[in-house]
């Protein structure tokens, strides 16, 4: 663990809490272009030589709350988030989407983020792609569970496709989510953290911030409690808060930030997700390849995506939606095991805030989303079938068909939460405004899922990295290299 | 000299989960291994799929039970360790 031995007081010209795929980003930008930057991590930073490949022993290590982390609500639904240098980019499963232009096009819309162009992002996009190494799976790293329902989508006519990542000399080793063992996932702790630090940025892990410090309404730096003991004081005219969807509306609201518009902490957006099992004729030995790595998008537009899932066996164990010999004769199978995963593009929204010190995630699943799971379980039992499947095994109670199936039937998880402090030009609709910064306070930023002001419908981690690209570049009072300047944009004909 | 048996990574995993889960899931562990408390979980089809769950994860784990299905995590831990050093990773 990174510590500073001596000063209980740094001056640094930015301080960035958070060192995931918002504040690594970030980090790297700003002390890239010469200022003095201080971040502040309250996990550990991790040793791949310790990636042991094996996921009960991983989730302890590498998750918040050993990946149990948990909504309140109808069903209850579990939210795994990283923990350590690199957030939730180090457990993802590294799939890269740039935002969709249609999303966009809302953004500018319902909430005045009219500088959120596609054309004013492409740059940011695209050197966040060249940084992580961004490209296609091919078919044969995408190994043997893609081909099982790339197979099935073909003869359904359903559109599909490999998955952009970022994954550089990647050779399927199938634990992504549990610390990539050959350090080919390019995950910001690996990445942005090196070059922040190479260009003097001081990173401390183990680093709690208790509060943001304000004096008549410009900030003024944070405070932090160290995992050791004592207490550390960053003085900095400039904050930019990257904690997470999660933990970063509890931190703006302990240090009475955020509330004007009554909206910080609210308009929780996840993507509420499940996975299927078919039993194939063939071996597809599931864990061999890259899990996340096919997708298929037919649906896209009514909010259900199918993306690919897989583990090894004590993954799958955990996973399989069966009990008694049902589960030990699947298991007896799991080389013959294709898994695949179900991801709705949620209307619910959710809230969370502090209790005792921790987060507490309220989220009801409503009736449109689970008309989407419903249509969606439909659809991966026809996938399957057209692929040649044996059995399919659905995440429903036994005799309860996707048609029938109740919120409380549903076994779900979510990813990707978003929106608890969102942008909207308007201080009475949002909690920033479109260059991410705080409506009413001098100097405090946000950049990370929270201020994402609405689902995405694709996995996020592109769009929080190109926010924190543009946000960087704003504060360094510079365009963003390879930016095109408005007279330059082509007008449409 | 502790005389505690050394933890098992379901008990490492266990413990990083937050309360109320954890209490949770030791009530279900110690359930899945007693005949009475199966009996009680199988009239519980969520606790019951749960429970079953954990406890396959656990025997899973174990590297010669995972070798059985093909799974060799010592050998895709060594390989990433491997690539790293010839490679200069991180």
């Amino acid at each position: 663990m990174s510590r500073l031995r001596k000063p209980r007081r740094i001056e640094a010209d930015v301080c960035i809490v958070g060192a995931g795929a918002g504040g690594a980003v970030a980090a790297a930008e700003l002390a890239e272009g010469g200022k003095r930057v201080v971040v502040l991590e309250q996990g550990p930073r991790h040793d791949a030589d310790r990636f042991s490949a094996r996921p009960m022993e991983m989730m302890a290590r590498l998750y918040r709350d050993g990946g149990q982390g948990m909504t309140l609500g109808s069903p209850p639904i579990l939210l795994p988030l990283g923990r350590g240098l690199g957030g939730t980019t180090l457990v993802n499963s590294g799939t890269c989407f740039r935002t969709p232009p249609q999303v966009l096009e809302r953004w500018q819309r319902e909430f005045g983020l009219e500088q959120l162009t596609p054309e004013a992002l492409a740059p940011c996009f695209q050197r966040v792609e060249e940084a992580l190494s961004v490209g296609e799976v091919t078919p044969e790293l995408a190994g043997r569970n893609a081909a099982v329902a790339r197979r099935g989508a073909e003869a359904l006519g359903w559109s599909h496709g490999y998955l952009k990542r970022n994954a550089k000399g990647c050779v399927g080793s199938g634990v992504c989510a549990f610390g990539c063992p050959t350090s080919a996932k390019q995950h910001t702790g690996i990445t942005y953290v090196p070059r922040a630090e190479a260009a003097g940025a001081q990173i401390v892990t183990g680093a709690d911030v208790r509060g943001i410090l304000v004096e008549r309404d410009c900030a003024q730096g944070v405070e932090a409690r160290l995992a050791g003991g004592g207490r550390l004081e960053v003085r900095a005219a400039d904050v930019i808060v990257a904690a997470g969807t999660i933990h970063t509306p509890l931190l703006l609201a302990r240090s009475g930030l955020g509330r004007a518009s009554g909206q910080l902490g609210r308009n929780l957006a996840l993507h509420p997700a499940t996975g299927v099992f078919a039993l194939m004729d063939e071996v597809v030995d599931m864990a061999k390849g890259v899990p996340q790595s096919f997708y298929v998008d037919e649906f896209a537009a009514e909010g259900i995506i199918f993306e690919g899932v897989a583990g090894p066996p004590s993954y799958v164990a955990m996973s399989l939606p069966l009990s008694g010999k049902r589960h030990a004769e699947a298991m007896g199978r799991y080389p013959n095991l294709a898994m695949f995963g179900l991801m709705v593009s949620d209307s619910s929204r959710g809230s969370v805030r502090s209790l005792g010190g921790r987060p507490l995630i309220r989220y009801d699943l409503g009736d449109e989303d689970l008309g989407r799971f419903r249509t969606g379980l439909m659809r991966m039992e026809e996938l399957f079938r057209a692929a040649g499947a044996r059995e399919v095994y659905l995440p429903l109670p036994t005799g309860v068909r996707p048609a029938d199936a109740g919120v409380r039937d549903l076994k779900l998880m979510a990813f990707h939460p978003l929106g608890t402090a969102r942008a909207d030009a308007r201080p009475d609709h949002g909690v920033v405004d479109g260059d991410l910064a705080l409506h009413g306070v001098h100097g405090v930023h946000v950049a990370d899922g929270s201020v994402v002001p609405s689902s995405l419908g694709v996995n996020p981690q592109l769009t929080i990295m190109a926010l924190a690209t543009r946000l960087a570049y704003s504060l360094l009072g510079r365009e963003v290299p390879g930016a095109t300047t408005e007279e330059e944009i082509p007008c449409p004909s | 000299m502790s005389t505690a048996p050394p933890q098992t990574p379901l008990d490492a995993w266990v413990a990083a989960v937050p309360q109320p889960q954890r209490t949770g899931l030791r009530i279900l562990r110690a359930l899945a291994k007693r005949p009475g408390g199966v009996r009680l979980l199988h009239r519980l089809a969520p606790a019951d799929q749960l429970a079953y769950g954990i406890t396959a994860m656990e025997h899973f784990e174990d590297p010669a039970n995972a070798a059985a299905l093909g799974w060799d995590a010592a050998a895709v831990a060594a390989r990433g360790r491997a690539l790293r050093r010839e490679e200069g990773r991180p």
